[in-house]
C-alpha cells in the first residue's frame, strides 16, 4: 500500500509539471463531441472520452436504463458506435448490423441489416465467431464479415453500398478485426495464425471497396511493400528480412495475421498495427527470427508503404501475438517530450516506443513472465530463459508465463487518460505447459501442432485490472479479479474508468485509485469494450456488451447451453466459470 | 390431374417440402382421398415416416471394414493428428472450435456410416470434406479411432453443490 501511494504521488507530480504539453497532445483525438464514431474512440486508440458528468462522487448511482438481446450467442467483443442520434451494433457471426434510434423512448430500431454470410466461416475461425466492431465515416458504416468480406452500409437507410471479398476462407482466412478508415482508404486484415496463412494488410477504396494495395507482413521486400529508401527498422538492416529470417520458404505459411485494432497518427501519416503469432506452433519448422510476426508495423495508409517495424517476440515460441492495441500518446520520459506508442503485449511486457522511428524506450513486465528475464533497451531484444524454449524436439516444456491467452488478451484493448497519464488494462494471470510436434500444412485446416494446458499464475486471482505508468514502466494500482479479465477499458474526463469481468460484473472505478464505485451483474461474461456518449437527451451514458466467448478455452467450462451434441468437461484451470455465467449477447446502457 | 402436376415438380424438392405437399394433398376438405391413405404418385417412393435431420436411405448403409480393429484405431489416432483434426476438435477429440467427438453425442448422427459421411463429405459450419485427401479407407480408419474414445460416465448434469 505504501509503495503504491508513493508511486501515485510521483505520478501526480509529473502530471502537474507536464500538464500544459499534454493538453495539446494525444495525436489524432477528435474534438470532444460526445459521439463514439471509431472503434477505439479516436485514431490514437485512447478509448478516452472528454465527457465528465459521471464522477467518482456520483458513480455509485449508475444503473441500467436500457437493454437489448442481440439474439446471437457468440463472444461479444468490440463495441457499439454512437453517431448523432443513432447507436450502431455489429453482432458476432452472422454479423447483423443494428441501428437504434436514441432520439425516441425505448430506442427502437431504425433498421437492421443482415448480410449474406457463409456458415463455413464458423469452423474456420480459430477462436469463436467474434467481430471487433465497425467504423463510421461520411454517412457510411464500414465493417468486416467473418467469412472474409468487407461491407459498407448507408448509415441512414441501412442499404448495402458495397460488399467486397477481401479474404479466402479456403486457405484459413477469416476476418474479425474492426477496419480503420483514413481519408479514402479502408484498412483491413485477416485472422488465421492457426491456419498458416500468409498474413497481410489491405487498403481498399472507400467508395467502391476495391482492393488498392496488399501488403504482406513477411516475405520478400516486394510483397511487404518495402520500397527503395522507405524502410528503416530501428534494430535491423538488410534486404528481404521478411524472407531471410525464416528457414527455407516457411514464411509462405508463417501466419502473422492481423486481428487487433489499428491506430493512426495524422501528423506523421503513419498507420500502426500489430501482427499475430508465427505459424506453426512448432518453432523448429520455421527457424530464424520470423520477421515480421509478433511485431508492430508502421505503414503509409495511401499506398501501404512500410516505414518501420519492431519485433516484440523474435522467433515466437509461445503463441505471443502482438495484435493488441497500439496506443498513441505524447508522454514525458525522463524530462523529455516523446511521441510515444504504448503496447501491452501477450508476452507479458508493456512497451513504450518512439512512434516516429520504432525505437524502444521502456519495456517492463505487467504480468508474471518466465520466458524472458527482461527486454534489452540497447538491442531491443528479449533476454531469453533458454529453459523455456519450445519445439518438437524439446518435449513438454513446463511453467511458461504468460499462457497463450497472453498477459492480456489482444482483444481487450486498454485505455489512456491524458488527465492521469495512466494506461488502464485487463490482465490474465495464467501460465502454461507447451508441448509441440511437427504439423503438416493442409490449406484450410489448422496448422498448429501443440498442446498448451493452462494453470493459475502466482498471486491472487486469475486476472486483474491495472493502471500503468508507461513513462516509467510501473504498475500504479491493481484490482485482482477472480477470473482472467477479458474486457476492454474505458477512461473518461470524469476520472472514472470502466471495465467488465468474465463472470459478468460491469464495474466503474476511480481512475486514480482503482476503488470500485459501482458494479452490476450484466447477465453474461464481459469480453466487449465499454464506450460512453452524450445522448440526444443531453445526458452521459455508458454502453457495453455482455456475452462471454472469444476463445474456446472460455467455453470449455460448459458456458454454452445451445448445443446438446457438444458437451465438454470444464477446463481444469477455471472449473467453475459456468456456475457464474453462460453465453448470450446483450447490449447494456447505464446512466446516472 | 392437378395432383400429378404438383408431384411432377416435387421430384426436385427437398424431402421436407415433399412431405408437406403430401400432407396438404391428403387433408384437403372434400378431396376424394380425404381420410384415406393416398396411393403414392408415380415416380415417388412413399415412406410412412420422414425423420428430421437426415437419415441415409435404406440400401445405402455403409459398413466399416475395420470395425473393432485396434491396430487400425491406433493408425487413426495418428491420422487424427497429422490431418490436423486435433487443431479443430482438440487433443483426444475433446472439443475446441469443432465439437467434442468423445461425448457420445453427434450433431449429424453417430452411426459408423453417418460419421463416415461427416468426414468424407464435410458438414456445414466449416467441417471440410476430407474424402478427396483421405480416400474411403482413410476415413474408415478415422472412424475406427473415434469409436475407441472412452465415453464419460454421465454428462447431462453438472453440479456445483456438495463438492
Amino acid at each position: 500500500m505504501l509503495r503504491t501511494a508513493l508511486v501515485m504521488a510521483m505520478v501526480w507530480l509529473g502530471a502537474a509539471a507536464a500538464g500544459g504539453a499534454h493538453a495539446a497532445a494525444a495525436a489524432g483525438r477528435e474534438a470532444s463531441d460526445g459521439q463514439w464514431t471509431m472503434p477505439s474512440k479516436d485514431y490514437a486508440a485512447t478509448r478516452y472520452s472528454e465527457l465528465k458528468d459521471i464522477t467518482p462522487q456520483n458513480a455509485h448511482s449508475l444503473h441500467p436504463v436500457w437493454t437489448f438481446s442481440t439474439g446471437v450467442l457468440g463472444g461479444h467483443e468490440g463495441q457499439p458506435l454512437v453517431v448523432g442520434g443513432t447507436m450502431y451494433v455489429v453482432t458476432p457471426w452472422p454479423n447483423v448490423l443494428y441501428a437504434f434510434d436514441l432520439t425516441r423512448e425505448d430506442y427502437p430500431l431504425r433498421w437492421k441489416y443482415r448480410p449474406d454470410i457463409s456458415a463455413n466461416a464458423i469452423g474456420v475461425a480459430c477462436c469463436d465467431t467474434v467481430n471487433r466492431g465497425a467504423f463510421y465515416v461520411d454517412g457510411r458504416i464500414v465493417y468486416n464479415l467473418l467469412d472474409g468480406h468487407t461491407v459498407a452500409v448507408d448509415a441512414r437507410t441501412g442499404r448495402e453500398l458495397w460488399r467486397v471479398r477481401i479474404a479466402d476462407l479456403g486457405s484459413g482466412e477469416t476476418v474479425t478485426m474492426a477496419p480503420i478508415v483514413v481519408r479514402d482508404r479502408v484498412i483491413v486484415g485477416a485472422s488465421g495464425g492457426e491456419f498458416g496463412i500468409y498474413g497481410w494488410l489491405k487498403g481498399l477504396d472507400l467508395n467502391t471497396g476495391q482492393v488498392v494495395w496488399t501488403a504482406h507482413n513477411m516475405g520478400p521486400d516486394a510483397d511487404m511493400l518495402i520500397r527503395p529508401g522507405t524502410f528503416k527498422a530501428p534494430y535491423d538492416s538488410g534486404a528481404d528480412l521478411g524472407a531471410h529470417s525464416w528457414a527455407g520458404d516457411s514464411w509462405r505459411t508463417g501466419g502473422a495475421p492481423v486481428w487487433g485494432s489499428i491506430s493512426y497518427d495524422p501528423e506523421l501519416d503513419l498507420l500502426y498495427y500489430g501482427t499475430g503469432n508465427a505459424a506453426p506452433y512448432d518453432p523448429e519448422q520455421r527457424l530464424g527470427d520470423n520477421k515480421w510476426s509478433a511485431s508492430v508495423l508502421a505503414r503509409r495508409p495511401g499506398d501501404g508503404t512500410l516505414v518501420w517495424a519492431y519485433q516484440f517476440t523474435p522467433h515466437d515460441n509461445w503463441d505471443y501475438d502482438a495484435t493488441g492495441a497500439m496506443i498513441l500518446a505524447d508522454l514525458t520520459i525522463a524530462g523529455h517530450p516523446v511521441k510515444a506508442l504504448v503496447h501491452f503485449d501477450k508476452n507479458g511486457f508493456a512497451y513504450t516506443l518512439d512512434r516516429t522511428n520504432g525505437r524502444l524506450l521502456v519495456a517492463a513486465a505487467f504480468a508474471p513472465v518466465t520466458w524472458a528475464r527482461a527486454v534489452d533497451l540497447q538491442s531491443g531484444r528479449p533476454l531469453l530463459d533458454a529453459a523455456k524454449a519450445t519445439g518438437s524436439s524439446r518435449g513438454n516444456v513446463k511453467g511458461i508465463c504468460p499462457s497463450a491467452e497472453g498477459g492480456v488478451s489482444p482483444s481487450s484493448p486498454p485505455a489512456y487518460s491524458p488527465r492521469t497519464h495512466l494506461f488502464y488494462s485487463s490482465t490474465n494471470n495464467l501460465c502454461m505447459d507447451y508441448e509441440a510436434w511437427r504439423a503438416s500444412h493442409l490449406a484450410g485446416t489448422p496448422f498448429m501442432g501443440v498442446n498448451t494446458p493452462y494453470s493459475a499464475g502466482p498471486g491472487t486471482g486469475l486476472g486483474s485490472f491495472i493502471a500503468w505508468d508507461a513513462a516509467s514502466g510501473r504498475k500504479v494500482w491493481e484490482n485482482p479479479e477472480r477470473y482472467p479479465n477479458w474486457s476492454g477499458a474505458l477512461a473518461t474526463a470524469g476520472d472514472v474508468v470502466f471495465y467488465g469481468t468474465l463472470d459478468g460484473w460491469f464495474k466503474s472505478v476511480d481512475a486514480r485509485s482503482g476503488k470500485v464505485l459501482s458494479k452490476f451483474k450484466v447477465g453474461s461474461g464481459v469480453v466487449g469494450n465499454p464506450i460512453t456518449y452524450r445522448a440526444p437527451d443531453g445526458r452521459q451514458y455508458v454502453a457495453v456488451y455482455a456475452g462471454i466467448g472469444g476463445d474456446w478455452a472460455l467455453l470449455a467450462g460448459d458456458t454454452r447451453s445451445d448445443d446438446p451434441t457438444d458437451v465438454r468437461a470444464p477446463a481444469d484451470y477455471i472449473k467453475d466459470i459456468a456456475r457464474h455465467t453462460s453465453q448470450g449477447g446483450i447490449i447494456w446502457i447505464f446512466g446516472l | 390431374m392437378r395432383h400429378h402436376d404438383i408431384f411432377g415438380h416435387s421430384a426436385r424438392l427437398a424431402p421436407a417440402a415433399l412431405a408437406a405437399l403430401v400432407l396438404l394433398g391428403c387433408a384437403r376438405p372434400g378431396s376424394p382421398q380425404a381420410g384415406a391413405a393416398a396411393p403414392p404418385p408415380p415416380g415417388v417412393s412413399y415412406v410412412d415416416h420422414l425423420a428430421a435431420g437426415g437419415i441415409l436411405p435404406p440400401g445405402l448403409v455403409l459398413r466399416n471394414p475395420h470395425a473393432g480393429d485396434a491396430g487400425v484405431a491406433k493408425g487413426g489416432a495418428l491420422l487424427f493428428k497429422s490431418m490436423n483434426c486435433d487443431g479443430c476438435h482438440g487433443g483426444d477429440a475433446s472439443g475446441w472450435v469443432g465439437p467434442n467427438l468423445g461425448d457420445g453425442r453427434w450433431r449429424y448422427g453417430g452411426a459408423d456410416a453417418e460419421v463416415f459421411s461427416s468426414i468424407y463429405y464435410g458438414r456445414p459450419k466449416g467441417m471440410p470434406a476430407f474424402g478427396g485427401a483421405l480416400g474411403a479407407d482413410g476415413v474408415w480408419t478415422l472412424v475406427t479411432y473415434l469409436r475407441t474414445l472412452p465415453l464419460p460416465p454421465d454428462l447431462p448434469t453438472e453440479s456445483w453443490e456438495d463438492k
